[in-house]
């Protein structure tokens, strides 16, 4: 089991009449156990150079379908600046928790509650013929024969940018891979954005679908300033 | 101008080579390198299971650099404190054995009356260590 501990001091000999010395070590546990969380983002660096003027442009440092929802997952976040003004104003969602001044640090547990991914199911039905195409997510698939099971497994076989996929025979299930309320989903059979070309009447219909929500959660930064600016910062997940 | 400085240091042995990640600052006023936060509270409180309670009872000065700690003292691993900002939820501060329960340590802007950092028990009474460090508050009126 791998065990990650996070150490706290904060000391001050002179905010108080008394020296001030509070030190506190946590074990980074899974929700409940005793069992040490068992992921991380690695230690990560991301540059905001975003350009423009106020209110600049945010970066979604990470997403709530990045951990388990409501798992005892942690975030560091430092602010790499040395000029005392400059400060990340930090979010979670739409809720502003505070600013990270030059050389700020935080810690702080995060709940990484998401929303629904968006799904649908297309099948594969018809008369089809080797060359008739379907297109979604920028991505074509070309029939290499004209056995619906085929063609579906090679839809299947894609890799989408935006999408996963599972099949069951001529079936093939589509999965976003971001929560949130994209709008390709739009009801329980309709989609947007996918094409076919056939040269008989071979269809990909949508036999069911659920459009998505939007995660709230996710991890928001926004910098102070439109030249650079660095944030390091590093998820521990279970 | 009083000198508090704030340390962490993460160890890990998560990944192949093992990690050591440390950093301090020096809680500052906000935009300054010379005037340091120089007013804190400090408590502790023991809050019952299912009780929702306003950690901080007043409003710090909104958008500056104050900086909050909590510290989920604990004893057992399946208690824990739900941490929310204006409704907003953060996330769990869970207890351990020999006083290893979770922390935190953020920036805490209360940016508006709303802002309030809510903290609600679950599993049993827990115990629970905070500390804020600002530069004022918003004083009512008796």
């Amino acid at each position: 089991m791998a065990t990650t501990t996070a150490t706290i001091t904060i000391a001050s000999t002179d905010l108080l009449t008394d020296e001030l010395s509070l030190a506190s070590t946590a074990t980074l546990t899974t929700a409940g156990t005793s069992t040490g969380l068992t992921g991380t983002s690695g230690l990560g660096r991301t540059n905001f150079t975003v350009g423009g003027s106020a209110p600049f442009a945010s970066k979604i440092i990470y997403r709530a379908n990045d951990a388990t929802s409501n798992g005892a997952n942690k975030i560091y976040l430092k602010n790499l600046s040395t000029t005392a003004t400059q400060y990340f104003t930090v979010y979670i969602d739409q809720e502003q928790m505070g600013r990270l001044y030059a050389g700020d640090w935080a810690l702080f547990p995060w709940s990484a509650v998401d929303g629904t991914e968006e799904t649908f199911i297309t099948t594969i039905a018809n008369t089809w013929a080797a060359g008739d195409t379907w297109d979604f997510d920028g991505i074509t698939t070309t029939a290499a024969n004209s056995t619906v099971a085929d063609i579906a497994a090679q839809i299947h076989a894609q890799n989408y940018p935006n999408w996963t996929t599972t099949i069951s025979t001529a079936a093939v299930t589509f999965t976003a891979r971001v929560a949130g309320a994209a709008g390709v989903v739009t009801g329980t059979t309709a989609i947007t954005g996918d094409t076919v070309t056939t040269a008989g009447d071979g269809t990909a219909a949508i036999t069911s679908g659920a459009a998505g929500t939007r995660s709230e959660s996710d991890i928001i930064v926004v910098p102070s300033v439109a030249t650079t600016m660095d944030l390091e910062h590093m998820l521990f997940r279970q | 101008m009083a000198t508090t400085t704030a340390a962490v240091t993460l160890t890990s042995d998560l990944l192949s080579d093992n990690m050591s990640v440390s950093a301090t600052t020096t809680c500052m006023k906000a935009g300054t390198t010379a005037d340091g936060l120089d007013q804190m509270e400090y408590g502790y409180v023991e809050i019952a299971s299912g009780t929702a309670y306003d950690i901080i009872g007043n409003t710090p000065t909104a958008s500056k650099a104050s900086k909050l700690y909590v510290k989920n003292h604990s004893e057992d691993e399946t208690y824990y404190i739900s941490v929310v900002l204006d409704a907003q939820a953060v996330g769990r501060l869970y207890g351990g054995p020999n006083d290893t329960g979770d922390w935190m340590f953020i920036p805490a802007d209360f940016h508006d009356a709303n802002a309030d950092v809510e903290i609600t028990a679950t599993g049993g009474t827990n115990k629970i260590c905070y500390a804020l460090f600002h530069e004022g508050t918003v004083l009512v009126a008796s």
